[in-house]
């Protein structure tokens, strides 16, 4: 069941998603297109609106990704759709599952598309070198790889967006339970479950500094902490944004499975 | 083993009390009426059948088993909204009923299609709020469930159209299932029902066979209805 839940989900995300990746990698050919001609003002004026508009379609595409979730989550569970989702012979937590999967599976593709973009509109050989002189600094600090850099930090991206995702999810199904303004409830629940999950990740650093000076330094001075803590520290904080996505993830599941109060 | 039990059921939602006490049995192969004046809890009783609504307290069994995935695939419910997705094809929509229902029968929901005049390639969006109704009636019907829920199948239908409507309920209910139909307009389902429950206040005030009524009130169920909820 879970995987025809996906199909359907996937399809219906994707439908809008494709405007913005067309949008997108259109005007990034564009930017390419018009950048390529250096002599003329007017071809260079055209090449940066171009740019600022693929800029803002990646942009809308990362943003209407999660919106697009949020609003079929509602509509799914708790709008006209829920009479027919609440009574397909399909547990809850099935449900659930499939909002997830969707989520990963088009911010991966979304994520893909972006790279694509950018290497659409930019890509040469001195702006690739310009990447890497920008980058090595920091590959030297973390003694990693330039792909090892970009992995770690399109990584942690992806899971704050599942983590807002996520929290989104808790804020819906929460307000759907008071009887009266259930979409200001909503939001006001989706931020507090943000706020307390960011403020559950602090408090783990937190215990580990008790028990670490050098973590300790991040709390109590200004002073700038030793590569090897801060590598550690990185380690830490996504193993925490994992476990805490994880967690909001099985509260999610227990709220849903109680039961709804659909309209 | 009873088809449908509802047991000290109750339903509220913060200080008020929908559903008070409801208790309540459906035998298997009949056509119940749950008779009742707007807002006064029928909906609510449906809603909590089918998983829609939390119990707030009391029991409510299905072959003897709570409400979950074994009993949804049993009930077929007609709900008093639109609730199909509109932007699919009536087409797409079948094939969605027959995905998630392993009773869903394809077949016949063409036929009535057929039957019905309406083309499956058309979107859903695209048609009138009555012919979306008349969609979700022909996929309703067309599962070979063991218990059919239509809350006010014929609310906002023409009369031309509700005698279509009944005789589609009738003539294509599988074979020992139940039918409940939830509704305020008693004359035009009067001649199908086998047994009647009126609800009041969230409380189930009669339960009886329809015939044995009428006989011994000598009069229709509309007229009993409308003498017992006068206002």
């Amino acid at each position: 069941m879970l995987g025809k839940l996906l199909k359907y989900d996937l399809k219906s995300i994707f439908k809008l998603l494709i405007i913005f990746y067309t949008l997108s990698m259109l005007f990034g050919l564009l930017t390419r297109v018009f950048f390529s001609f250096r002599n003329s003002l007017v071809l260079e004026i055209l090449g940066e609106i171009s740019q600022g508009a693929a800029i803002s379609m990646m942009c809308s595409t990362l943003i209407n990704n999660i919106m697009r979730m949020w609003v079929r989550f509602k509509t799914h569970f708790y709008g006209d759709e829920s009479y027919l989702t609440h009574t397909l012979p399909v547990e809850k937590r099935t449900h659930y599952l499939s909002k997830i999967l969707t989520t990963v599976i088009t911010l991966f593709v979304s994520f893909a598309v972006i790279c694509l973009v950018l290497f659409t509109a930019y890509y040469s050989k001195e702006n690739l070198l310009f990447f890497k002189n920008l980058l090595l600094p920091l590959v030297e600090i973390y003694d990693s790889t330039i792909l090892g850099i970009i992995a770690s930090f399109v990584f942690i991206l992806f899971l704050e967006f599942i983590n807002i995702l996520q929290c989104g999810f808790t804020g819906i199904i929460l307000g759907n339970r008071k009887n009266n303004a259930k979409t200001g409830f909503s939001v006001l629940f989706g931020a507090a479950a943000f706020f307390v999950s960011q403020v559950i990740i602090i408090a783990v650093l937190f215990l580990i500094a008790i028990f670490n000076k050098d973590f300790m330094n991040l709390f109590v001075t200004n002073n700038v902490m030793e590569i090897q803590t801060i590598k550690i520290m990185i380690y830490v904080s996504i193993s925490c944004y994992t476990l805490v996505s994880l967690l909001i993830c099985y509260i999610n599941i227990r709220l849903f499975k109680k039961g709804v109060d659909v309209d | 083993m009873e088809l449908l039990q509802c047991i000290d059921l109750n339903k509220s939602f913060g200080e008020k009390q929908i559903l008070k006490n409801i208790n309540l049995t459906i035998p298997r192969g009949k056509i119940i009426g749950l008779l009742g004046k707007n807002g006064t809890g029928k909906s609510t009783l449906i809603k909590l059948i089918n998983d829609l609504l939390t119990i707030s307290s009391g029991q409510i069994l299905i072959n003897g088993k709570p409400i979950g995935v074994e009993s949804k695939k049993i009930i077929s419910y007609l709900p008093e909204r639109t609730y199909l997705d509109k932007g699919m094809t009536v087409e797409k929509t079948i094939k969605y009923f027959a995905n998630f229902y392993e009773n869903f029968d394809s077949e016949k929901a063409y036929k009535l299609l057929e039957d019905l005049g309406l083309d499956a390639n058309q979107k859903l969006a695209k048609m009138s709020k009555g012919m979306q109704e008349k969609v979700q009636l022909i996929l309703v019907m067309s599962r070979k469930a063991d218990l059919y829920i239509l809350d006010e199948p014929l609310g906002g239908v023409d009369p031309a159209t509700r005698d279509y409507i009944l005789d589609t309920i009738l003539t294509n209910f599988n074979d020992g299932a139940s039918v409940i139909i939830s509704t305020h307009l008693i004359s035009d389902v009067e001649r199908i029902l086998d047994n009647v429950i009126f609800i009041d206040k969230g409380q189930i005030i009669l339960t009886a066979e329809a015939d044995e009524l009428r006989n011994r009130e000598d009069a229709s169920i509309d007229e009993i209805f409308r003498r017992m909820f006068k206002c």
